[in-house]
């Protein structure tokens, strides 16, 4: 691969994290959703709140609707697919056309969602998209520095979600220690403090999750 | 050959939701707006005979090696135009001509590495030539993507047909880039996603191995090109397949405000210390008025008859041809010799009286900016509609490459009109692809 802009280290950075985004946030969604047939019916309100969205919706019924396929609203899962695949499009030299496809696969879709009386039947392709995605990456990319870059961004991403999700200190240490690791291996200039910052905080009880969140948001 | 010969033809749905899954689409602006279209590919294929496509060969090698004289002598000894085979008319006020590339010899003396000829076949089974693209011809990735999903498609399709494997385009373009490389990296110069062909682009990137970069990502110190990587050190580059037309390559030479470009890369250009794919400039010659003159141009400097011929063309600007537009007005098509993609092109018959008037005014007071040609009574191929085979206008792009030599790509992109009234095949137009098959035996 030799040599990568830093143009394309950021896109291959943002690629990893929006698309992280969009599968935790989906199957944060699946789940919401599951719990408003016959549990909690205002449920999207502790959703919105879990992740930090303002809510927009003002009933249950605007916000399935508009949560996932609304191109207006930037918080939707629409606006974050956009987000990874204008980043994706830029990378089929890096990531390849296999990685690249799986991407475009997830925006179809969620395109068939929006047109289906069972959206969650396409959420979940688009949830196993997502997972081929990294999949292909992982078994296809050669370079291992792009691989690096990618899980880089998946890894913040991840931390950053977990903490405002307020995840189990057992799930926010696991992904700190391997986001530690991945980082080290990329070779972006990063905050090596921010790192053992980060891994006191996942030890203290209780757990900080504003100050990971603080923290996570500033490790470049 | 019937179409129903083809198990391929059943699997069409199939292979155009695998072009979707891998991105084949092409950008278009309408109402200032971007939008990504899908290029509809139909499955059944043009056939190419083995030994028609050998005389196709010969004379697109010709044509292309008299092009390429044709750019060499224009920006040196000007011997054609002294000779008074082509006059200066078509030269200098042409607006692909650019007086910058006066005297500049670049990489092996190659000027168009990458020529795309647009041909049609009458019904006579006569190959014409339409066109010829030696700045920026894209398309040839659409049959070659393709072809990878027919194959997989319907592999007995490819095990009952005896035919030229056409995805070997990007070793030969590999090849055509690193012999002018003059030292350094190969890469794609593409102005970014919004472009109407960046699918190609990013997929020509990924096949050859070239690194796909936007102008951003280059600069030039000391004379040399470099490419900045992410720590900041750079790295010279030899060869630069740009994707970008003359006029924005380069902001402190050309278009002043082009953000797309890289500053002073003609400079370094201009001292050999970078080939650039296709040359600058080279739109001199694939300006549509310079057309009618390749023939004279293959008889000037190869001393051969033309193998291919042009599609009868007239020329207003002389006095003879002029008499001739206008008294044929009609059975024409008339092109502005600015426009490409199947802008500017006019059928005579299609003009309403006072658009006609407006029309012939406008050639008598600007007769250098029209050709007019005879509509040639294509062949039409047949593409398959609800479940049918039904008859189409369809052309032929096909790709000349220059290294050493040129060499014909065995394959090309057949592109068709989807109106059944209409002779306009280009992508932006609402026209659709096909594979070329070439027949090997």
């Amino acid at each position: 691969m030799g040599i990568i802009t830093v143009e394309k280290t950021d896109r291959l950075f943002w690629l990893g994290r929006y698309t992280e985004r969009v599968y935790t946030t989906a199957r944060l969604y699946a789940k919401s959703y599951d719990h408003m047939i016959d549990v909690i019916a205002d449920d999207y309100k502790n959703f919105c709140s879990a992740i930090d969205i303002p809510d927009v919706y003002g009933s249950k019924e605007v916000f399935l609707e508009k949560y996932p396929f609304d191109e207006n609203d930037m918080n939707s899962l629409f606006s974050n697919l956009q987000r990874a695949y204008d980043n994706a499009i830029e990378l089929r030299y890096e990531i390849g056309s296999e990685a690249l496809a799986y991407i475009q696969l997830c925006i179809y879709d969620l395109q068939k969602a929006k047109e289906s009386d069972a959206p969650m039947l396409e959420i979940q392709s688009l949830i196993d998209h997502i997972m081929a995605f990294w999949g292909t990456a992982d078994d296809l990319i050669a370079s291992e520095q792009i691989r690096d870059i990618l899980k880089t961004g998946k890894r913040v991403e991840r931390i950053d979600l977990y903490a405002r999700l307020a995840f189990p200190a057992a799930d926010l240490k696991r992904e700190v220690n391997r986001m530690k690791f991945r980082i080290a291996k990329s070779h972006i200039s990063y905050k090596e403090s921010v790192v053992k910052n980060l891994e006191t905080l996942v030890e203290n009880e209780p757990m900080d999750y504003y100050g990971i969140v603080r923290e996570i948001e500033n490790i470049l | 050959m019937n179409f129903k010969d083809f198990e391929l033809c059943a699997h069409t749905n199939s292979i155009n939701e695998l072009l979707a899954r891998y991105g084949v689409k092409f950008g278009i602006y309408k109402n200032n707006t971007f939008h990504e279209r899908l290029f509809p590919f139909d499955a059944i294929p043009r056939i190419i005979e083995a030994d028609e496509f050998i005389q196709l060969e010969k004379g697109l090698k010709q044509r292309v090696k008299a092009l390429n004289l044709f750019i060499k002598d224009i920006y040196s000894d000007k011997k054609i135009v002294k000779d008074n085979i082509v006059p200066e008319d078509f030269i200098f006020a042409s607006s692909g001509y650019m007086p910058e590339c006066e005297g500049i010899m670049p990489s092996k003396g190659v000027y168009s590495h990458i020529s795309g000829i647009d041909l049609v076949q009458g019904k006579n089974k006569e190959w014409y030539i339409l066109e010829d693209n030696l700045r920026v011809p894209s398309g040839a990735s659409y049959p070659m993507i393709a072809r990878q999903l027919c194959r997989k498609s319907s592999p007995k399709t490819f095990e009952t047909y005896h035919l030229e494997d056409n995805r070997d385009y990007a070793k030969m373009l590999r090849k055509t880039l690193d012999y002018v490389n003059v030292e350094g990296h190969t890469v794609i110069l593409t102005p970014g996603r919004y472009n109407s062909a960046y699918f190609e682009h990013s997929y020509l990137a990924e096949q050859t191995g070239a690194h796909l970069v936007t102008g951003q990502d280059l600069f030039v110190e000391g004379d040399k090109l470099y490419y900045k990587n992410y720590n900041g050190e750079k790295e010279r580059v030899g060869a630069v397949y740009r994707r970008i037309s003359d006029d924005y390559l380069d902001p402190m030479n050309f278009v002043a405000d082009s953000v797309i470009g890289v500053p002073h890369l003609f400079d370094v250009y201009r001292k050999g210390n970078v080939a650039l794919l296709n040359a600058p400039g080279n739109g001199v010659a694939d300006d549509k008025g310079i057309y009618y003159f390749v023939p004279k141009m293959i008889r000037y400097y190869l001393e051969e008859e033309p193998i291919l011929q042009n599609a009868p063309t007239y020329l207003p600007f002389y006095e003879e041809d002029r008499k001739y537009v206008l008294e044929h007005f009609d059975d024409l098509v008339l092109k502005d010799v600015a426009e490409a993609g199947g802008y500017g092109v006019v059928f005579g018959n299609s003009l309403t009286k006072e658009e006609k008037e407006k029309f012939i005014k406008m050639l008598k007071e600007e007769p250098r900016r029209f050709i007019a040609q005879e509509v040639i009574d294509f062949l039409d191929i047949d593409i398959m509609e609800k479940g049918e085979a039904v008859p189409r206008k369809a052309d032929l792009r096909a790709f000349v490459l220059t290294s050493d030599e040129p060499v014909v790509w065995k394959s090309g992109l057949t592109r068709f009109s989807r109106n059944p009234d209409s002779f306009i095949v280009n992508s932006s137009q609402g026209g659709g692809f096909k594979d070329t098959w070439v027949l090997s035996q």
